[in-house]
């Protein structure tokens, strides 16, 4: 049972501020992710939560309780770190009931419920070795272990799979996922992976140099992003960005090509379209250059070059026939599927 | 041969005359040791029926009592030293305590020549009414011992990831707490050559003792300087005492010299 507030959470270096009056709520049980790139304050959000980073200004909340001036210890979380920070000097089962000293727990039942969650992570024949002993994913669930044998409140990790190689990852990530469920644990998640970010959560929280670009579900921060920085942030390959006018039934960019668009908005503009939603067809008097073909199994990432302007554009390897490096192509929009963003704020503009 | 083979070769005697320019005075002094008079004006004899009656008088004399003050000594200072010189050596390794001028700044005591720091030790342990006992000696050894301890123990703690003290606080447990069951051990071989480096340093420290326990505490190496006596230097005697304050020595370095070199080298634990 958890919940974590956040009341104004500012955190300033002398001028330098890192996170900016910071308001969330994470409710309990829900799986929230912190994503956003380097820099951007999600990591000493987690820290200021955490209890390991003081918080200049603001507060936060833990079950209603105010424990901004509380130790770590004091706070009822457990962590996760990208490092995974296991005890070199103590064997699995020492690691994970390690939390359990600092309660008094009698050392022969901190013994038996360590042993039950290493069973119930599969690391049950593993109880006895040191964390060097282990592979990368091993050390990653005595992590996990330890963070769950105190029953938190709420659970923090801080980049947990970045040090594990893809095919793990993706692995690790389920498991991390019905861990979560199945204890129902308020989590919040810190990493710069925005593929991550879009898979593991209920609600995604997009940062960007110390403030909130955007909260929402994965669907709806991707579907419609408040601004170009969450569109071309989130996705991957990322968002294509056009700048120029719409006269209601048309767009035009300035080097004078066109596209129907039927929009109510009039005017200068900037259209985003996901590589998915730019439409190819062979033409050798087409405006596009195709600059790279980069085949992924069943579809295939096109670079083109429109003008002075590069494009990415998603197709599937079926349709690949007649395109080819150096060829020329025109484009389409995919119907209804045009962002539209304020040229100056950068944000995002209804219809 | 090739190049490799004769660098090879330069090496090892390189190695081999490094090695008895080293072992010849120990192996002299050995020898000497078990010399009669008559026969220790004969550098160059080998063979001959060994004589305890040095070492007899060396224990008659008290060399024992002498090692034993010194044993004390080192045992106090480096205990005190261990204790100090950890904490600092964290503070200083993991949260930059001091600056930077403090890692090196620490060593700055070293400049000084004892002769300096030596005066106001003993006008001190006069004024306190405590000289000729063991306790000025204590702290005078503290003076370079603990700087050179935490200075040895920074490179050890340099090599702990921080995220482990702090996932011990999020875990629940005090700094202190953190500090003493989490990072400490990952230091315990660091710490273990320290220990036995700090204490060679001071067993071996004879300008202190010299002046502040000249006499009635006199500790070992000064007990050995009073082989030289107005008749001439007691050669034979002298060299057992040596050998007593030096077998001990050997066998702590044989025990640490891999540390030894971690440490003076900056440190590098695997995980």
């Amino acid at each position: 049972m958890g919940t974590v507030t956040l009341e104004g959470v500012h955190k300033a270096y002398g001028n330098t501020t890192i996170v900016e009056r910071l308001d969330l709520d994470f409710p309990d049980g829900s799986f929230t992710v912190l994503v956003g790139p380097s820099g951007c304050g999600k990591s000493t959000t987690l820290r200021m939560v955490a209890g390991l980073e003081t918080v200049t200004s603001g507060s936060v909340k833990i079950n209603d309780r105010d424990v901004t001036a509380l130790e770590p210890k004091d706070r009822n979380i457990a962590m996760v770190f990208q490092n995974y920070a296991l005890y070199p000097h103590l064997t699995v089962l020492e690691n994970i009931a390690f939390p359990l000293r600092a309660t008094k727990t009698p050392r022969r039942e901190a013994r038996v419920r360590a042993q039950e969650i290493a069973d119930s992570l599969g690391l049950g024949k593993l109880t006895g070795r040191k964390p060097k002993e282990l592979s990368g994913g091993q050390q990653q669930r005595v992590a996990i272990g330890r963070a769950i044998i105190r029953e938190p409140a709420v659970f923090l990790f801080d980049e947990p799979l970045s040090n594990l190689d893809a095919k793990l990852r993706v692995e690790t990530r389920s498991e991390l996922l019905a861990i979560q469920k199945r204890l129902g644990i308020t989590s919040i998640y810190v990493t710069h992976d925005q593929e991550e970010a879009m898979t593991l959560s209920d609600r995604m929280v997009v940062m960007r140099e110390g403030k909130i670009a955007q909260v929402g579900s994965p669907a709806e921060v991707y579907g419609s992003p408040n601004s170009v920085f969450v569109a071309t942030f989130v996705g991957s390959p990322k968002m294509n960005i056009l700048r120029g006018t719409l006269d209601g039934t048309t767009f035009q960019t300035p080097e004078g090509h066109s596209w129907p668009l039927v929009s109510q908005h009039r005017g200068d503009v900037l259209v985003g379209l996901r590589p998915e939603d730019l439409l190819l067809t062979a033409d050798p008097a087409g405006p596009a250059t195709i600059t790279q073909i980069e085949l992924l199994g069943p579809r295939a990432v096109v670079s083109l070059q429109l003008e002075g302007t590069k494009l990415t554009s998603v197709v599937e390897a079926g349709a690949l026939q007649g395109l080819s490096r150096g060829g020329t192509v025109s484009l389409d929009f995919r119907l209804g599927s045009a962002h539209l963003f304020d040229p100056m704020e950068e944000t995002r503009l209804p219809g | 041969m090739t190049n490799a083979r004769i660098l090879g070769s330069l090496r090892n005697a390189f190695l081999f005359f490094a090695l008895i320019t080293v072992l010849f005075p120990i192996v002299w002094v050995a020898l000497a040791s078990f010399k009669t008079a008559p026969q220790l004006n004969d550098p160059s004899l080998l063979f001959f029926e060994p004589s305890l009656l040095n070492w007899r008088f060396v224990f008659e004399a008290g060399i024992l009592e002498a090692a034993g003050r010194s044993a004390l000594v080192a045992g106090i200072t480096v205990t005190i030293s261990a204790i100090a010189g950890s904490g600092a050596a964290y503070v200083i390794s993991q949260y930059k305590a001091g600056g930077a001028a403090t890692r090196f700044g620490i060593l700055a005591a070293q400049v000084l020549p004892p002769a300096v720091l030596v005066f106001p030790f003993l006008t001190l342990a006069y004024v306190l009414r405590v000289n000729d006992t063991l306790l000025p000696l204590i702290f005078a050894h503290l003076s370079f011992v603990l700087p050179v301890v935490t200075w040895f123990l920074i490179g050890f703690f340099d090599s702990v990831p921080k995220s482990l003290e702090e996932q011990a606080r999020v875990d629940g447990f005090t700094r202190f707490k953190a500090f003493l069951l989490v990072v400490l051990p990952q230091v315990y071989p660091g710490l273990g050559a320290a220990i036995i480096f700090g204490f060679t340093l001071s067993w071996n420290d004879m300008f202190y003792g010299l002046i502040l326990t000249p006499s009635r505490s006199a500790i070992l190496p000064v007990a050995i300087a009073g082989f030289n006596t107005f008749r001439g230097v007691e050669l034979g005697s002298m060299s057992a005492a040596i050998l007593v304050a030096v077998i001990p020595v050997v066998i702590a370095s044989f025990f640490i010299q891999k540390r030894l070199v971690q440490g003076i080298s900056g440190g590098a634990v695997k995980y």
